[in-house]
């Protein structure tokens, strides 16, 4: 059953995208009036987001998990709202610099693709099926943010070695705050997600008889979990300031990434 | 009604003169009772620091800067002719614009220091309280401190540090995030690692460990800040507990090598740790900046911080003395504005008397007029009033801010137009 185009989809990719610029520019031209118009600007564009996201729900009866468009679309909706709870809790703007392109570009993907909206499948109809979506996307919103804060606190580190100060020098939290953070966040994220990837694989097993089926967006799955593993073992031993953490969250980003596309694709 | 503001600060006034005419909070009440009682005066507010010692009052007659003035050399014990050397007398919108500037810190001996707002809260507190300002001073106080806040929130000139001690505890922030809770090592007892010290226990570290070949000045300064003394030679079993240390000795040799810093962090598994090294030689290894996790600065570092910031600051110096401007502007036209406000209701009052009296007269002459035509001359008249006061009135609210000139304007408005 296709839905009609969406106005309030538009809508929020506008306030997205302006809201991501206005923060450029208060990173660029250093005015903190900017960075408080694209919270607003981007908080505008998340209540848009929301509408879209409930109305999708009201038309086909099941969560927006269905295809790439709307399992992006929830995802930038689950970063945005862990970025929201962040900001609210430590005060802590550094993070838009990643995390509003990265809601817009997600976004961008949903509304590009323009795959119609389907209803689900009867046999995907599942209890299991949806924790598995809803569990791996909220997982995958908080590895995310977790990876733009160790990202900060990278950035922070280097400016504090140098005795020199990067354009982010005013806006990123100490860096006590940012490994918190990222720990914090790594560690629900993970819980999640491979709480999620359990109950997809009873459910392939279920459905199937098979535990996993190797696909594009599967592999992508397992590599991230094994490096958001390896990850959060860096953090449990104290050794996240080595520069094997930065490769591991870069080899982390791209499997998620190849894991999303891999819904489109599979 | 004027304002006037008589003063010396840093740059008039060297501390010996400044000290003679300071006001301690104690006796700020007594101080401002005399000032007030001056003839003349209607409003008074004293601001006293140690870089200043300003009287602001509101009066109608500017003749009693020859009592404010005679009142300060009694108070400061000195000839007339040497404290005018010293003192300035502003006037006006020049009142305005030197409070503006005192409480946003643009005139403070470091640009944007934060104390000066709460002072000058202070003493206009002080003065509500026991009644001393009138309501010109009363709005010019609360204006003056909603402008100290704009400019320090939308300028951001108090963010920085600019000393050494301060610039300290700045990196320390944006490694720790809050000091509450750490655990200082202070290793010597130099003069800036003293102040540093301070620095520190004002944000209410957990504890502070001094270290000192001399035991005694240890002790001293360990209960100067609630702190632990301990020997000198012992100092490296601590390391692993601290989480800053500053050092600060005459050792002309390193005392923490890159390999101490590595089992310390080791044993407080990761956790970082913020070497502050005061001491020239100096006292920490340089290799230690390059232990992960381990943060050394040394007095150069430091001092180009602080330098940096001195800059940033003067930047920022001249969006703020903009925005003071621009404030100034508005405040001046705000005290114009009331000040014709009975002058204005008077000449209006004046010619509506007149135009309901002649539209009488007019209408007695005509006779019967339907309810539209009476409505109709009615409105005619209106307008040719309003059209006949909008420049004199134009004139009472966009007057000179000099009072002088202002009285002179509405004395000719009144006389023009009849009024008492």
């Amino acid at each position: 059953m296709s839905v009609s185009p969406n106005t309030a989809l538009y809508l929020a990719l506008g306030l997205y995208a302006a809201g991501t610029l206005a923060a450029f520019a208060s990173l660029f031209a250093r005015v903190a009036r900017a960075q408080r118009v694209a919270l607003a600007l981007m908080i505008a564009g998340f209540v848009a987001h929301t509408v879209w996201i409930g109305s999708i729900c009201v038309r086909t009866h099941h969560p927006p998990i269905t295809n790439l468009p709307e399992a992006a679309s929830f995802l930038a909706w689950c970063i945005f709202a862990f970025e929201m709870v962040i900001l609210l809790r430590y005060r802590v703007h550094a993070a838009s610099f990643f995390v509003y392109p990265l809601v817009l570009i997600l976004l961008t993907i949903s509304a590009v693709i323009r795959e119609p909206f389907a209803l689900m499948d009867p046999a995907l109809r599942s209890g299991l099926f949806t924790t598995h979506v809803l569990m791996t996307t909220i997982g995958v919103a908080g590895l995310l943010i977790a990876l733009a804060f160790m990202v900060l606190s990278q950035l922070q580190d280097r400016a504090l070695k140098r005795k020199t100060r990067g354009p982010l020098w005013q806006w990123i939290p100490s860096l006590n705050v940012c490994n918190v953070i990222s720990y914090r966040a790594l560690t629900i994220g993970f819980s999640l997600y491979t709480f999620g990837i359990l109950a997809g694989i009873v459910w392939s097993y279920r459905t199937t008889a098979e535990l996993i089926d190797l696909r594009t967006k599967q592999i992508g799955a397992v590599v991230a979990w094994v490096f958001f593993a390896m990850l959060l073992q860096s953090y449990i031993s104290g050794g996240y300031r080595a520069r094997r953490t930065l490769f591991i969250s870069a080899g982390a980003f791209v499997a998620i990434l190849v894991s999303i596309l891999g819904i489109h694709h599979a | 009604m004027s304002l006037l503001l008589v003063g010396i600060n840093h740059r008039t006034a060297p501390v010996d003169v400044r000290e003679r005419l300071s006001v301690s909070d104690a006796r700020l009440p007594e101080m401002l009772a005399e000032l007030k009682s001056l003839s003349g005066i209607d409003g008074a507010a004293i601001v006293s620091t140690c870089n200043r010692v300003e009287t602001v009052v509101s009066t109608e007659n500017e003749d009693v800067i020859e009592s404010i003035v005679n009142w300060l050399t009694i108070r400061g014990s000195a000839t007339r002719a040497e404290l005018e050397k010293h003192l300035y007398i502003l006037r006006h919108g020049d009142v305005v614009r030197h409070l503006f500037r005192v409480a946003a810190g643009l005139d403070s001996m470091i640009v944007g220091e934060p104390q000066i707002g709460g002072q000058v809260r202070t003493s206009f507190q002080t003065s509500q309280r026991l009644g001393t300002l009138d309501p010109l001073l009363n709005q010019l106080f609360e204006q003056t401190m909603r402008v100290a806040k704009r400019v320090r929130s939308e300028t951001g000139i108090g963010e920085h540090a600019v000393s050494v001690p301060y610039a300290a505890v700045e990196l320390a922030k944006k490694i720790f995030g809050d000091l509450s809770g750490l655990r200082v090592m202070l290793l010597g007892a130099g003069e800036i690692a003293e102040l540093t010290a301070e620095h520190f226990a004002a944000h209410d570290v957990a504890q502070m460990f001094v270290a000192n070949r001399a035991i005694d000045r240890a002790h001293d300064l360990a209960s100067r800040f609630n702190g632990v003394a301990t020997k000198f030679d012992e100092f490296p079993s601590h390391l692993a507990q601290c989480d800053i240390v500053v050092a600060s000795t005459g050792a002309p040799h390193y005392l923490i090598l890159a390999d101490d810093v590595e089992r310390a962090l080791a044993a407080r598994k990761r956790r970082n740790l913020f070497l502050i090294d005061l001491s020239v030689p100096r006292n920490i290894e340089p290799a230690v900046a390059k232990v992960s996790g381990a943060y050394l600065y040394n007095i150069d570092d430091l001092q180009t911080v602080a330098e940096s910031n001195r800059q940033l600051r003067e930047g920022k110096a001249v969006d703020a003395e903009e925005l003071v401007a621009r404030e100034v502007e508005t405040f001046k036209k705000r005290l114009v504005a009331q000040d014709a406000v009975p002058t204005i209701l008077e000449l209006q009052q004046r010619l509506e008397t007149i135009r309901a009296a002649e539209l009488e007269k007019c209408l007695r002459k005509l006779g019967p007029v339907s309810a539209d035509q009476r409505a109709a001359i009615d409105q005619l008249t209106t307008q040719i009033v309003n059209k006949i006061l909008h420049y004199p009135i134009l004139q009472l609210k966009e007057a000179d801010d000099e009072p002088q000139e202002r009285e002179s304007l509405r004395r000719t408005i009144r006389k023009i137009f009849g009024l008492r």
